[in-house]
C-alpha cells in the first residue's frame, strides 16, 4: 500500500517530527500559535461587540492586534533566545557549520572531567542511570520492548555508543524544554501583564478622550461597600467598559 | 604549597561563577533535564498558567497602582479597574488551565493511539517517513518506534488541541471562567465589606 502524504501533511510532521534538538522549539510554536489564536479571537470578540460604537471599533481592533502582536512578538524573541543560550544552537551558513556552545554542553563538559566516589566520570554515572531507567519504563509497557531495549542500549553489560547518543540528545533536549518552560513563565507572569494593562490605560484614556459622557458620569469605586448592593446588576466599573471587550469577553486562554 | 594554593583558587573561581554552579547542581541530578524531555504541552500549561494564577493578580495590582502614582491620577479609577482585573487574570488562569489540560490530555491520547494504528496498518511505508525526518525508528525496533511515535502524539495532539480549544473557549472556558470570578469576586467583596463595616463600627464606637 503506497502511502504518499501530501505536501502540506508532510511540512506538518516535520515539524512534530521527535527530533530532540527540537524539543523546546516545539513546545515554543505550539504556545505561540495558542497565543496567536487567542489575540484573534479576542479582538473579533471587540468587534462584534454590541456595546461598542462604530467609532470605538476603529480604534479599539487595530489596538487589540497591536497589543497581541507585541506581547506575541517579544515573548517569541525572548523564548528563542533563551532556548538557545541554554541548549546551543548549530547554523549552517554559505555551507559552513556555525557552532554556539549552550550552557547544555558546558554541563556535559563538566559532567565528563568530574568523578564521583566510585571513580567513574560523572557523565558515566548519568548515562547508567539513564539507561537502566529507559529499560525499566520499556519493561512497564512489555516484555518485548523491554528485550528490544536492552539489546539498542547494553551489549555485554556496556552501554553502546547508540545510548551515549541518545542520553546526549535527550539530555539536551531536557535544556530547550526547560528554556520554553521559563519563556512561559516570564512571558505570561510577567510581561503579558505589563503589556496588557499598559495598553488598557491608554485605550482607557483615548475612549473617554473621545466620548467625554463616559468621564462625566458619577463614578464609585468598585470595591465601596455602599456601592457593592447596586453594583450587582453590573459588575463591571466603569473605567474598564471599553477594554472590557478585549480582556473580558473573549476570555481567550488558548 | 603553591599546588595547594592553585587549588584554592580553583575552588573560589568554581564557587563565584554561576555556570559551574549550576553545571554541578545538575551534573548532581542528571535525571532532571532528562525528565523534562519527555514533556508536553500540558506540563507547559501548567507550568505557564500556574505561575500566572500566582504573580498575575500581583503584577496587575502593582502596575495600576505605578500607573495611578505616575500620571497623578486623583479619582484613582486606574487602581480600581487594576484590582478587578486581578481578580479576573487569577479565574482566567485558574478555569484556562483545567479546561486547557484536560481538552490537551484528551488531543495527545487520541493523536498517540492513531499514530501507532496508522504505523501498524500503513507499516514499513510509514516509518520510512519518519525515517526520513528522525532516528533509525522503525518498526522492526520497537523500542525506539514507540520512544519515536509518543512524541510525535505529543506535538501532533498539542497543535491540534490548540486548534480545539478555539471551540471549546467559547462553549466552556467563557461560562466556566465567569462562573469563577463571580465567586472570586463575591469573596473579595465580602471580605472587604466586613472589614470596612468592621472599621464603621470602631469609628463610631469612638464617636460615642
Amino acid at each position: 500500500m503506497a502511502f504518499n502524504p501530501p505536501k502540506f501533511v508532510q511540512s506538518l510532521l516535520e515539524s512534530c517530527s521527535p527530533n530532540p534538538a527540537k524539543a523546546g522549539k516545539t513546545l515554543l510554536v505550539i504556545n505561540a500559535l495558542g497565543m496567536v489564536f487567542a489575540a484573534l479571537s479576542n479582538t473579533y470578540a471587540a468587534a462584534v461587540d454590541k456595546n461598542t460604537s462604530a467609532k470605538d471599533k476603529k480604534f479599539l481592533v487595530p489596538a487589540g492586534f497591536v497589543t497581541g502582536a507585541a506581547n506575541i512578538g517579544l515573548y517569541y524573541a525572548m523564548t528563542t533566545k533563551i532556548i538557545d543560550a541554554l541548549q546551543g544552537k548549530t547554523t549552517v551558513k554559505d555551507g559552513k557549520e556555525m557552532v554556539k556552545v549552550g550552557l547544555a554542553d558546558k554541563v556535559l563538559e563538566y559532567m565528563g572531567k568530574n568523578y564521583d566516589k566510585d571513580g567513574k566520570t560523572l557523565l558515566q554515572a548519568a548515562q547508567e542511570k539513564f539507561v537502566d531507567k529507559e529499560i525499566l519504563k520499556a519493561g512497564k509497557v512489555s516484555e518485548e520492548l523491554k528485550q528490544d531495549a536492552k539489546i539498542l542500549l547494553k551489549k555485554d553489560n556496556v552501554i553502546t555508543d547508540e545510548a551515549k547518543e541518545l542520553f546526549k540528545k535527550s539530555f539536551k533536549s531536557g535544556f530547550g524544554v526547560a528554556g520554553a518552560f521559563i519563556g512561559a513563565v516570564v512571558g505570561c507572569a510577567i510581561l503579558t501583564p505589563i503589556i496588557r494593562d499598559v495598553s488598557a490605560y491608554f485605550v482607557q484614556k483615548r475612549l473617554e478622550k473621545n466620548n467625554p459622557e463616559m468621564k462625566d458620569k458619577p463614578y464609585k469605586p468598585y470595591f465601596e461597600p455602599t456601592r457593592i448592593e447596586s453594583v450587582r446588576y453590573n459588575r463591571r466599573p466603569l473605567t474598564l467598559k471599553g477594554y472590557m471587550a478585549f480582556t473580558n469577553k473573549g476570555n481567550m486562554k488558548v | 604549597m603553591r599546588l595547594n594554593s592553585i587549588q584554592q583558587q580553583q575552588r573560589q573561581n568554581f564557587k563565584g561563577n554561576p555556570v559551574n554552579w549550576i553545571a554541578n547542581t545538575v551534573a548532581k541530578h542528571p535525571m532532571i533535564p532528562i525528565g523534562l524531555a519527555g514533556s508536553s504541552v500540558v506540563a507547559q500549561k501548567i507550568v505557564m498558567s500556574g505561575s500566572e494564577a500566582v504573580v498575575g493578580p500581583v503584577m496587575d495590582v502593582g502596575i495600576g497602582e505605578v500607573i495611578t502614582k505616575v500620571t497623578k491620577e486623583e479619582d484613582g479609577r486606574t487602581r480600581d479597574s487594576s484590582k478587578v482585573q486581578a481578580i479576573r487574570t487569577f479565574s482566567q488562569s485558574v478555569g484556562g488551565t483545567i479546561v486547557g489540560v484536560i481538552i490537551r490530555m484528551i488531543c495527545i491520547g487520541a493523536a498517540t493511539a492513531l499514530c501507532m494504528k496508522a504505523g501498524q496498518k500503513v507499516g514499513g511505508a510509514f516509518a520510512d517517513i519518519i525515517q526520513k525526518n528522525t532516528n533509525n525508528a522503525s518498526l522492526e525496533n520497537k523500542y525506539l518506534y514507540k520512544k519515536d511515535m509518543e512524541t510525535w502524539g505529543k506535538n501532533i495532539g498539542g497543535a491540534v488541541a490548540t486548534l480545539v480549544m478555539l471551540g471549546t473557549n467559547f462553549i466552556i472556558d467563557a461560562p466556566f471562567i465567569n462562573w469563577i470570578n463571580k465567586k472570586a469576586t463575591d469573596i473579595v467583596d465580602n471580605k472587604i465589606l466586613k472589614n470596612k463595616k468592621d472599621d464603621v463600627e470602631t469609628k463610631e464606637k469612638e464617636v460615642k
